[in-house]
């Protein structure tokens, strides 16, 4: 017996009496709404230490010049249908100091933006970059994780949940923004067509 | 500098709860400092609770997802393999720690891989991962900043997703002045995370291989979900050609129905945040890249046949109940002599060895603080209770204990011998000398005083003051 | 109705005023209150030193001599717990005493009503700390526990609030474990006892002129610690407040 039918065995020799799978979309469904989701998400994005930005679409660039009058130097804009970064390996975004990614989804309840693989070519960079900032439309905000993953094929676009800047606490207990990961990171909330 | 040599841990054969306790207790500022911390922490955790009206809904919810996951097991795992596989992965199986180890090192040996990076992963800690490596000539370097402080200090975590909670940052800031090069005496946090960022970036971008851990294996789906704040999992896997993610086989969910249910619980229980800053989740290997993933059973499956345990396995590994429990707080994860420490350690660990962790279920008040904030309803405190008699039937505790509590039990169970020796000890107590009193209630009444002795048993003075009506005509 | 008040085996010895008290609330609220002799003990400390074998005798005991009562009130929290959770092992009647055994505050607040209560006309001018045992609160729902996201309730606090004169002292940390947990307190001494001081200094630090428990256990270690400490403070039993002082005497 190799170890998978091993363990496989075992457990069906262990196994508890069966449990009934909860209807979790039956309950959550009845659970509380904010009332107002860019108010509560823009909140929720400062209190994971993120700052936050608004505008038209349209005037993306200036949104970002406005707000980060020093950054000049490399940036990476990534696209979907951008090719010039194909041939890209992972570790040539280690000097980036700027990135600018578009995320698809927002969660009022915890200030996340989802940034799915098939967006993000090089996850890499989202990680490297010193500075990350997301760009995310109004009309993409949910109330909570449960709508998030309802609107989600995490299987078809696996990809990352960023929830604020890289953090730790580890060294007692001290906040300190920028572990390994970026130092800052800034939420552009756009409307208009993307 | 790496941290090539074999950990030089001395483990116990017995774990003394008690005896450890005291020794954390010869400092007792630390142990204020270290309380406060933690409470700290528990205080945080409540915070974000009461932002969500429908917590206790949530938290019963997780409780029957888990309860109904672990009743098929066998099914889920099937499942998460067959997806999992589909999508270019590759899935392995091990009994056991030493399996897992063997598994993980001839994935990298057949690569020639020689540096590792780990983020955060308490079954590879398990599994003793980290010294059978280097013992092999690979250098593992632990990413989480917690982790790679006491791995540098060649020290064990003291708490699962807080590794380093027992240190200060003066102690910190000598080990990084002496590993690191960093000036010594500059103990400012932002300083040595600053330190630490530079050290572990070349580390991420040199590696040859990620192993991370999982938080949550989707088994539809076939993905599995890592959290982290650091973003050390994430840059592992996103530079290394080979990523290998071991976990516990208790860790698969059915679905993302189920994922959004635990991760709305999970990092407000942990840390007071209401998500980790990244939530990654990961399907396939990128382009070029091997994805390994090793489902480890360990004793999980010997836990599940217990009847009064398997719920044990509904742990998400929070740390909530370690935050909230008095006793840990006040005597340090390192007391457990166990990877998981703590109420959740102290009810999976008798299991896996009931001599050598018998202390374990005893150090508790019973106080059921654990039991309330575990986002899962593990029923720790029932748990902790039912382990004392497994270990006291076993013989694991003294001789001497059985000996006085069979006699007390028995005066406790006829009430006219209780009398006669109640008041005996009353009278004792009142006219022997206090030195005599204090030897004899030795452990009482090293720190407190011996109740003084009422004159009279409530007993004798309801004879006296009342006329009794007691039916049948007892004594 | 039958109503019998369970004495535990360390009030009967060493709190004696504490069931003297609460013989007299019962009664001043109108109860005809039995106290049969026939048991001592609830089993409870063998069972909590793993020895549950050891204590089965002594809760037989209980059974037996609590089963023709209609209501049994058990002056204890934890000794409560225990009955509780276990008397069901013993047959049809250990069914029937799980089911009707009640602990005293509980009894108090939702079987005669705080009304009834407040008609006891107590008083006690005192800033107080209220001390719920831990089984008490989270296994007999005396209060919510500050753990759990329910509506904020405390049945102690309401029956206390009957009380004229007394006021109410906040401590930093609300329902922290005091540290006594049967045998714990003499297996990890170390535990216990430093458990005990924090819990006596918030207590100290929150203005607090007595301690009122729930549960005599929690008493016997928290003023054990304080005398030893050369820092004695007042320790009442709810029921020693409620009692009239003819009765406590």
């Amino acid at each position: 017996m190799n170890a998978r039918e091993s363990i496989m065995a075992a457990i069906r020799d262990a196994k508890p009496a069966d449990v009934a799978r909860p209807d979790v979309r039956s309950v959550v469904a009845r659970f509380p709404q904010p009332a107002n989701l860019k108010e509560t998400f823009a909140g929720s994005v400062a209190l994971a230490g993120a700052r936050f930005i608004e505008g038209p679409r349209s005037e993306l660039p200036r949104l970002i010049a406005a707000a980060y009058p020093d950054w000049g130097r490399r940036v990476s804009v990534m696209e979907a249908s951008d090719a010039a970064d194909e041939e890209r390996s992972p570790h040539s975004f280690a000097d980036t100091d700027v990135f600018i990614c578009e995320a698809t989804l927002a969660v009022a309840e915890n200030g996340a933006v989802w940034l799915p693989l098939s967006r993000l070519r090089h996850r890499s960079a989202v990680f490297l970059a010193t500075n990350v900032i997301i760009v995310v439309d109004r009309a993409c905000i949910v109330a909570d994780l449960h709508e998030g993953y309802a609107s989600l094929d995490v299987a078809r676009d696996g990809g990352v949940f960023v929830a604020g800047p890289s953090k730790t606490a580890d060294i007692e207990q001290a906040l300190v923004i920028g572990a390994h990961g970026p130092t800052s990171l800034t939420i552009v909330l756009v409307d208009g067509a993307g | 500098m790496t941290a090539s040599r074999t950990l030089p841990v001395v483990e116990p054969t017995v774990v003394d709860h008690a005896a450890a306790a005291a020794r954390f207790n010869a400092n007792p500022e630390r142990v204020t400092w270290h309380d406060e911390a933690l409470w700290f922490v528990r205080e945080k955790r409540d915070h974000a609770m009461t932002d969500v009206a429908e917590w206790e809904t949530l938290r019963e919810l997780a409780s029957s997802i888990k309860e109904h996951t672990l009743s098929r097991l066998d099914e889920y795992l099937l499942m998460f393999e067959s997806a999992a596989t589909a999508n270019g992965v590759v899935v392995h199986w091990a009994r056991n720690a030493e399996e897992h180890n063997r598994i993980v090192h001839r994935i990298l040996e057949s690569h020639g891989v020689r540096k590792l990076v780990k983020s955060k992963s308490m079954l590879t800690e398990e599994c003793g991962l980290n010294p059978f490596l280097e013992a092999r000539g690979i250098d593992v370097v632990d990413t989480d900043l917690g982790e790679r402080i006491v791995q540098m200090r060649r020290e064990h975590p003291s708490h699962i997703v807080m590794p380093a909670i027992h240190l200060k940052k003066e102690e910190i800031a000598e080990t990084f002045a002496a590993q690191l090069g960093t000036e010594p005496g500059v103990s400012d946090p932002i300083a040595l995370v600053a330190a630490a960022r530079g050290h572990l970036r070349e580390r991420f971008l040199a590696a040859e291989a990620a192993l991370t851990g999982v938080n949550f294996a989707i088994a539809e789906t076939g993905g599995i979900v890592v959290c982290t704040n650091e973003g050390n999992a994430d840059l592992g896997i996103a530079l290394a050609p080979i990523h290998i993610a071991s976990m516990g086989i208790e860790k698969v969910i059915p679905g993302t129905a189920e994922l959004a249910v635990f991760l709305r619980l999970l990092a407000r229980s942990g840390t007071g945040q209401r998500l980790t800053v990244y939530t990654s989740h990961i399907h396939r290997p990128r382009e070029g890249q091997e994805l390994h993933i090793v489902l480890v059973d360990n004793g999980r499956t010997t836990q599940l046949g217990r009847a009064g345990f398997w719920r044990s396995l509904k742990c998400i590994r929070c740390g909530a109940c370690m935050n909230t429990c008095p006793v840990y707080r006040r005597s340090g994860g390192h007391s457990y002599g166990s990877t998981v420490p703590g109420p959740i350690g102290s009810v999976l660990t008798p299991g896996i060895d009931l001599e050598k962790y018998a202390s374990l279920p005893f150090a508790s008040t019973l106080c059921g603080s654990c039991s309330a904030v575990c986002p899962v309803k593990i029923d720790l405190d029932a748990q902790l209770y039912r382990w004392r008699q497994i270990v006291a039937d076993a013989g694991h505790v003294t001789a001497k204990k059985r000996h006085t509590v069979r006699i007390g039990a028995t005066v406790l169970a006829q009430p006219r011998v209780f009398a006669f020796l109640g008041r005996a000890t009353r009278l004792a107590l009142r006219m022997l000398p206090q030195s005599i009193v204090a030897a004899v209630a030795a452990p009482w009444s090293r720190d407190r005083d011996v109740p003084v002795p009422a004159p009279q048993s409530f007993r004798a003075w309801y004879k006296a003051n009342r006329i009794s009506r007691r039916p049948g005509g007892e004594q | 109705m039958s109503t019998a008040l369970f004495v535990p085996c360390f009030v009967d010895q060493f709190f004696p005023k504490v069931a003297i008290a609460a013989l007299d609330v019962l009664e001043r609220l109108g109860l005809s209150v039995d106290v049969p002799g026939g048991a001592a003990c609830c089993g409870q400390p063998p069972a909590n030193a793993g020895f549950e074998r050891f204590g089965d005798a002594a809760l037989a005991q209980f059974v037996r001599t609590y089963a023709r009562y209609d209501t049994t009130i058990i002056l204890s929290g934890s000794c409560a717990t225990h009955v509780l959770s276990h008397a069901s092992s013993f047959g049809a009647d250990g069914a029937r005493v799980a089911a009707r055994a009640i602990e005293f505050c509980r009894f108090l607040h939702d079987v005669v009503g705080v009304e009834r209560v407040a008609a006891l006309r107590a008083e006690c001018a005192a800033r107080v700390a209220v001390h719920i045992g831990c089984h008490a609160l989270r296994g007999l729902g005396l209060a919510s526990p500050s753990e759990t996201h329910v509506a904020p309730f405390d049945k102690v606090r309401t029956l206390l609030e009957t009380v004229k004169g007394m006021t109410f002292a906040e401590p930093s940390r609300r329902d922290e474990c005091c540290g006594f947990g049967g045998s714990f307190s003499v297996t990890e001494p170390e535990m216990s006892a430093r458990m005990g001081r924090d819990r006596l200094r918030d207590y100290r630090r929150s203005g607090a002129d007595i301690i009122v428990s729930t549960d005599a256990s929690c008493v016997m270690h928290l003023r054990g610690l304080a005398s030893r400490d050369g820092r004695p403070m007042p320790m009442l039993h709810v029921a020693e407040v409620l009692a009239s002082p003819e009765a406590v005497a």
